[in-house]
């Protein structure tokens, strides 16, 4: 069903750009589980034909794992440092959303000269997973709160699983599960991060770590 | 002879059809409510009781403000003989007319800040520059959305881009036609003033756009603005039904229903929208626009990428 792998590569771009241009910090959350869930589905509509239970198996850990337990410690995260909003962007949410857009672009016209091994699920896969990262990857330099950060590096983690998807008869169960329980670490770690920072300095934002850096570690 | 009795037989089925789709609109929102609402016929009544009364003018107004309601209604007339309604073909179309349509919804609105301004009232200028910000960002989706339209079916009219013979179908470009029903369902929203945007409802002057503009209107006038309005939405409905659903199953009476059940359904969906969202705050609203933009340009982007 290449129409469905079609459908759900456009959405997981369509929902970073919509994280992107969100200021609520609660929102973005989830968006970001919604996106991981629709992530989670890929695996099922990947061989029409024949469901494999390795199928089943990596869509069901996608959707335990990054739709409902990395969102639950994010949303745990939030709560402890009480943080709502992302207030001051590097860049403004209108102008965001434009780069994001050049930023699409860009991604479709590099994978134009991208040849990858194996024939992918679908010819959208590659752009739309190189989209993602580069989506994921703007969210992170452009927004100051620890938070907002890490979520970015989530989503950029969910154009990688996107593409490696799309190798996935090529790609051994055993390096995606690593790839997952990596994130899940990360996630947790950062939880626990966020939070003594908050106890240590009253301030979540990155810049204050990075300025007392070397009086504090 | 033959074109204009076309003409004044589309003019007729969008006079008559149109205020329905409003009065079904506010039904789902009463429904919504927990009330039983007003008849789906209440849009009529309204009309006709406004077009027995007499317009009010104050006096610092001139010309201007006599002559928009009039121009704005004509303007959307124009405009809807340009769009084909179901198997209805458009009695006008040549190549470009996309072109004549966006600017066709520039002038009437044009009329009509200029009629909010000539008033005189600091609450209708204040309307007037959010509809001209708003609107000049819906414009830039409205028009991207246009361009991937045409990409798709290899053609710039209107009539070609959207009517019965679609050419392409959700299975070979339903990535794009995807990204591009978005785009269009948000510039549905902001031209007709509906809820994420605009409250249709309200008549607190710091939070509405479009009725704020119309404060100062009256009777016969009051009317053709709310006339304009419905008319407005019924073509931006008839735009958009015919991209979701391309009929073609040959019968023209079964093409028909299918195409009214298509403008049910979206209207219900905007009722929906309106009884369960919040009005967004009104710097966030450009965000939304921008949003749209982006849609109908990664679904140009696709487009290319597919071709």
């Amino acid at each position: 069903m290449t129409s469905w792998v079609d459908v759900i590569c456009i959405v997981i771009v369509f929902l970073s750009l919509i994280i992107l241009s969100n200021h609520r910090v609660a929102a973005m959350i989830g968006v970001f589980a919604l996106q991981s869930f629709v992530l989670g589905l890929l695996p099922f509509f990947l061989h029409a034909s024949s469901i494999s239970s390795r199928d089943i198996m990596i869509g069901l850990v996608t959707m335990i794992l990054k739709a409902a337990l990395v969102p639950y410690i994010l949303f745990w995260a939030i709560r402890h440092v009480s943080m709502r909003s992302e207030i001051k962007p590097i860049i403004g949410f209108g102008a965001s959303i434009i780069f994001g857009a050049i930023v699409i672009a860009g991604a479709f016209w590099v994978s134009l000269s991208l040849k990858i091994p194996g024939q992918p699920a679908s010819d959208l896969v590659l752009p739309c997973s190189l989209s993602t990262v580069l989506l994921g990857f703007m969210i992170m330099v452009t927004r100051t709160r620890a938070v907002t950060q890490v979520l970015g590096y989530l989503i950029l983690e969910n154009g990688i699983f996107l593409f490696a998807i799309s190798l996935f008869d090529v790609m051994p169960v055993l390096i995606e599960m690593g790839i997952l329980l990596d994130i899940f670490v990360a996630v947790f770690i950062m939880a626990i991060v966020v939070n003594h920072i908050n106890e240590e300095f009253e301030k979540n934002t990155a810049s204050v770590v990075q300025s007392n850096m070397g009086e504090t570690f | 002879m033959n074109i204009i009795f076309l003409i004044l037989s589309h003019w007729l089925i969008v006079l008559t059809l149109s205020p329905l789709f409003l009065g079904i609109i506010s039904k789902v929102k009463a429904f919504f409510a927990g009330k039983k609402g007003p008849s789906f016929f209440q849009p009529y009544f309204d009309l006709q009781r406004l077009f027995q009364k007499n317009s009010v003018y104050s006096r610092t107004t001139t010309w201007i403000f006599c002559a928009a309601p009039i121009i704005n209604l004509a303007a959307v007339l124009v405009l809807s003989a340009l769009v084909p309604l179901g198997t209805f073909k458009a009695p006008v179309k040549f190549s470009g007319d996309i072109l004549l349509a966006a600017y066709i919804l520039g002038f009437a609105r044009f009329f009509m800040i200029s009629a909010a301004l000539d008033t005189g009232s600091s609450f209708e200028g204040m309307g007037a520059s959010r509809e001209a910000f708003f609107s000049c960002l819906s414009e830039l989706a409205l028009f991207m959305n246009f361009i991937t339209l045409s990409f798709v079916s290899h053609s710039i009219s209107l009539s070609a881009m959207i009517g019965a013979n679609f050419p392409l179908s959700w299975t070979l470009m339903g990535p794009v036609l995807l990204l591009v029903v978005g785009s269009f369902f948000i510039v549905i929203l902001t031209e007709n003033a509906r809820i994420p945007i605009d409250d249709p409802d309200t008549h607190l002057e710091l939070t509405m756009i479009h009725e704020v503009m119309i404060l100062d209107h009256s009777g016969v006038d009051l009317g053709y603005m709310l006339y304009a309005a419905a008319i407005k939405f019924f073509v931006f409905a008839s735009i958009m039904v015919p991209i979701i659903v391309p009929v073609q199953s040959g019968n023209t009476a079964w093409d028909m229903l299918i195409f009214l059940g298509g403008m049910l359904v979206l209207s219900v969906t905007v009722g929906i929208i309106e009884s369960t969202m919040a009005r967004l705050r009104l710097n966030r609203v450009n965000n939304l626009l921008l949003i749209a933009f982006a849609l109908a340009f990664f679904g140009f982007v696709v487009k290319m990428w597919r071709m």
